[in-house]
């Protein structure tokens, strides 16, 4: 039978279809119990490949908690996680930036494998939701045809690196950082510096200080573009930030460097990651993501670190080779800018035209922003969307961290025409960008960890604002409003005017959903401030505390006083007082319905939390690269299988030299890839010296590696096959055991 | 001899638009999950109601999915078989129609004077573009294995027309069966 792997082998870039090949290999050998659960669970992540809630095999149904029986039994795909459970794909669109090509293909596969759905994240990922695990291979494939990866878009890695949506087209950013996101992507993707992380990474890019758009004061590594005169000559460069993030505790990015020149920025974030690797913590994860290490060591020593790790990077090409490139990255609208001409405009395009188009710095064009509730869209606007973009503006398509699609370079002509296209496939509402575009995370839906009903509260939120946005005043019009499922700030509502985040209270002998509130964060600047917590109120009644929050921030605010200073003179004390009458709870028996969530008419329950996989597993480098030599010498044996001894040897031969690898990475972390550079590294530091001599057979299996780095026998043919890949794994058994003496411990 | 695709998806939509609305699906559905009152393994209920034209309230099994579903502007039960299909496809075929007509019947019975199904018209979907892209050619491969298994699922003539035109989108068919309701004689 035709599958998907032969049918686009020539689409594929060779070493994508290997990492999906080895990822494939994985699965099987989890599947026979041959590969660790912790050690696959963090090889499935790194692929995108994420749990979701229920997946233990547990859900209450309002009753009480009932057994989900899946039909593999007791197989997991990672400790508590059962085999069969309907999991979550996440896809990385770099910089947010899509083909149409690519939108198509992503709509075939949310059609093909999820349930119809495709959903923005704040990362300018696409998630797709329910997805089967045994799916993913081919779901990777498909991406892969169209230049798109999965790869290291969860897990202990650097996450989709993410820029301004109106990166290049912006009236107010120094230069475009399109280009220099797309270069970072390519070069940190399964770079050897970031396979040893104790969490995620984020970076993202801005392209100005003083819009939201980047972020980067919230992220891990966060990237300002600037300028400097030097010599009389113009340079390009960034201010870095280092060790922000949200969170449950929410840390300011510090600056690292006030401007480091562009083809300074790869080595020097080289460096961040090495420091990254080797101090950050690796068994609390609570404390692993680089913020803590930051504020532990302190910026000024944090920054001496990095100084004396980029002494050590290894001279790469790439480091400066990208600035080459950079005037290639060019942007080819659709059509020529031309102005609107005066014709009749559409009903409502005022209104959308206020909200949801921007004027580009380039004269007859605009960026127009599709506003996706709560960040979906199904596969079926992806195609009409697709053949919108074809028309009007070819593939400058974007995802925005609040959870819209931007198609950039409409020419301002084409604006009335294209909003009717937008209203016939249900993208052309307006008021994107005001309070009534909500940023929610996933929460109780899907997470594990959602402890109340983000996208309920968000969905209800909408409902009821959308029916009077005309009659709000500006002020009440422009405020941000940000909701999570629990602290974890997924849906980043430390950064909103007014933000929410899931809790719960006891009432009784029941639970009770709650949000805290937190006020008064800042969007503006890179998420230039961080909002306070001022109290946590019953789920059922945040509708009435935003009304109440608002119409007095309407009645009591100054000329032209912010929300941040107007809850800032307010006082926590004085919100508190606000929202007290809020706090008091219902029992059970006089007002059921506060104990069930928005959108949810089970009673509450925090039975259904499980342990969250956002952190990923910490495992060793060691565990995580031995597993890949383990699955090429499982692939070895398919090929055996299907009589391709040719091939059989060159994968027990590479498996033997990923194995080798591995354990000179514990050791040197720069050996890089080359064959000749690893079996020399693993001769001299582990065979010379007997390290890697077993107890009885010695230096005997380490020599099978050798004989077969000196050549191929004479013929290669099925005895030749067996044995070989006998002997390979026999090497990898002895590659364990030698790690485990010198070094201890294995998974962390 | 017609392959079974990977997922198939059996649609029948109401004969008018009902007072109910996607709001009172959703607890119906998670007592459906209380009470088992349809076959599966059933797991969650989602609600996209906020989707224009999209899945509406889908009710998560293991092996299929149940939604009061918003496409193409007709509101319906939509049931998708996503594992575990038999081998042949008739079989295939007369599970996805049983196991639609089951739903659809429990949730008629739910609302009795305002869901009213059109059992004279079903939408079967192949989720498979690998083995079924959205061609003509496909049609014509097709039409005759399926009406004669659908007749003889049915015992009454059938009628097949492609559902959409658009190549890109799943391959889909509308199935009328002649003189009265879709009625699966076991």
């Amino acid at each position: 039978m035709t599958t998907w792997k032969e049918i686009l082998k020539d689409e594929i870039p060779p070493e994508m279809g290997m990492l999906i090949d080895t990822y494939e290999a994985q699965m099987e050998l989890r599947k026979q119990g041959r590969l660790d659960e912790k050690i696959f669970a963090e090889a499935r992540l790194r692929k995108g490949v994420y749990g979701q809630r229920y997946d233990n095999g547990q859900r209450h149904d309002g009753v009480r908690t009932r057994d989900l029986a899946f039909p593999s039994g007791e197989v997991v795909k990672g400790p508590d996680t059962l085999w069969d459970a309907p999991g979550m794909q996440r896809i990385k669109i770099p910089y947010g930036g899509l083909t149409a090509e690519q939108l198509e293909v992503l709509s075939e596969l949310a059609d093909e494998y999820s349930d119809g759905i495709m959903h923005i994240t704040t990362r300018q990922d696409i998630q797709l939701h329910y997805v089967h695990i045994d799916d993913t291979p081919d779901l990777m494939r498909r991406l892969a045809a169209v230049g798109i990866t999965t790869q290291e878009a969860c897990g202990n890695s650097v996450r989709n690196i993410t820029a301004c949506t109106l990166a290049g087209i912006c009236h107010d950013e120094v230069f475009d950082v399109s280009p220099y996101a797309d270069a970072m992507t390519q070069f940190l993707l399964n770079h050897d510096d970031v396979q040893d992380f104790g969490r995620k990474f984020k970076v993202a890019f801005s392209g100005c200080a003083g819009h939201a758009c980047g972020l980067v004061k919230m992220h891990d590594l966060g990237l300002l573009a600037q300028t400097r005169e030097i010599d009389g000559e113009t340079l390009r460069g960034f201010t870095v930030f280092v060790g922000g993030g949200l969170g449950t505790v929410p840390h300011q990015a510090k600056v690292l460097a006030e401007f480091c020149r562009e083809e300074e920025l790869l080595p020097l974030t080289q460096a961040v990651a090495r420091v990254f690797a080797r101090l950050g913590e690796k068994k609390n994860r609570n404390r692993a993501r680089i913020k803590f290490l930051v504020a532990k060591l302190g910026i000024d020593e944090f920054r001496r670190e990095v100084e004396e790790e980029l002494k050590t990077v290894p001279h790469d090409e790439r480091h400066s080779a990208y600035t080459d490139t950079l005037g290639g990255f060019t942007y080819s609208p659709a059509k020529a800018g031309l102005a609107l001409n005066g014709a009749p405009l559409p009903d409502g395009f005022d209104a959308w035209y206020r909200s949801n188009v921007y004027r580009q710095v380039q004269p007859g064009y605009s960026a127009i922003t599709l506003h996706t509730p709560l960040g979906d869209f199904t596969a079926q606007q992806g195609f009409q969307l697709a053949d919108i973009a074809r028309k009007y503006v070819g593939d400058n398509i974007r995802l925005s961290v609040e959870q819209n699609i931007v198609l950039r370079w409409v020419a301002d002509a084409d604006l009335p025409a294209i909003y009717r296209d937008l209203c016939e496939i249900g993208l052309g509402d307006a008021h994107a960008g005001t309070i009534v575009d909500i940023t929610a995370c996933p929460g109780t839906d899907t997470c594990k960890l959602g402890i109340a009903s983000s996208r309920g509260l968000t969905a209800e939120l909408r409902t009821r604002l959308i029916e009077k946005i005309n009659l709000l005043p500006d002020a009440i019009r422009e405020l941000k409003i940000k909701v999570s499922g629990c602290f974890n700030s997924c849906g980043q509502h430390h950064v909103a005017d007014i933000g929410f985040f899931g809790n719960s209270r006891r009432s009784g002998n029941h639970k009770m959903p709650h949000f805290q509130v937190v006020l008064g964060g800042q969007w503006q600047e890179n998420a230039g401030s961080y909002g306070l917590a001022v109290g946590a109120v019953p789920a059922k009644t945040v509708p009435a505390v935003l009304e109440a929050l608002t119409e007095r921030y309407v009645a009591e605010r100054g000329e032209g006083e912010s929300f941040q200073t107007w809850v800032k003179n307010l006082g926590r004390k004085e919100i508190k007082a606000m929202l007290q009458p809020f706090m008091k709870l219902p029992s059970f028996e006089d007002n059921p319905r506060y104990f069930s969530d928005w959108g949810d008419s089970r009673v509450y329950t925090i039975d259904d939390i499980g342990v969250g996989e956002c952190a990923g597993e910490v495992v060793s480098l060691f565990s995580m690269e031995i597993s890949k030599a383990e699955s090429t010498q499982f692939e070895a044996l398919l090929a055996l299988d299907d009589g391709d001894y040719q091939l059989a040897d060159e994968q027990a031969y590479k498996a033997m030299v990923l194995a080798a690898r591995a354990l000179v990475r514990t050791k040197n972390l720069d050996v890089g890839d080359d064959y000749n550079t690893i079996v020399d590294e693993f001769r001299s530091r582990f065979y010379d010296t007997e390290l890697i001599y077993d107890r009885f057979a010695k230096g005997k299996f380490a020599r099978y590696l050798f004989k077969r780095h000196e050549g191929l026998p004479e013929r290669v043919n099925e005895d030749y096959a067996h044995q070989i890949i006998d002997e390979t794994q026999l090497f990898i058994e002895n590659v364990h055991s030698a790690e485990q003496r010198i070094n201890g411990v294995i998974v962390g | 001899m017609t392959i079974v695709p990977k997922r198939l998806g059996v649609k029948f939509n109401l004969k008018r638009q009902p007072a109910l609305q996607p709001d009172d699906i959703l607890p119906i559905f998670q007592r459906w999950i209380q009470d088992h009152s349809v076959g599966g393994m059933l797991i969650d209920v989602i609600d996209y109601k906020h989707v224009p034209e999209g899945p509406g309230i889908v009710l998560i099994a293991d092996e299929a999915d149940f939604a009061y579903d918003l496409a193409d502007g007709q509101i319906g039960l939509h049931y998708v078989r996503k594992r575990d299909l038999p081998d042949d496809l008739e079989s295939a075929l007369r599970l996805c129609f049983s196991r639609a007509l089951e739903a659809a019947r429990a949730l008629e019975a739910e609302a009795p004077d305002d869901l009213l199904f059109d059992y004279g018209c079903a939408k079967i979907s192949f989720l498979d573009r690998m083995r079924y892209r959205n061609t003509p050619e496909t049609f014509e491969n097709v039409r005759a294995e399926m009406t004669e298994i659908l007749s003889d699922i049915f015992s009454a003539s059938v009628t097949l027309a492609r559902a959409y035109d658009d190549p890109r989108s799943l391959f889909a068919l509308h199935c009328r069966v002649g003189g009265g309701d879709f009625n699966i004689q076991s």
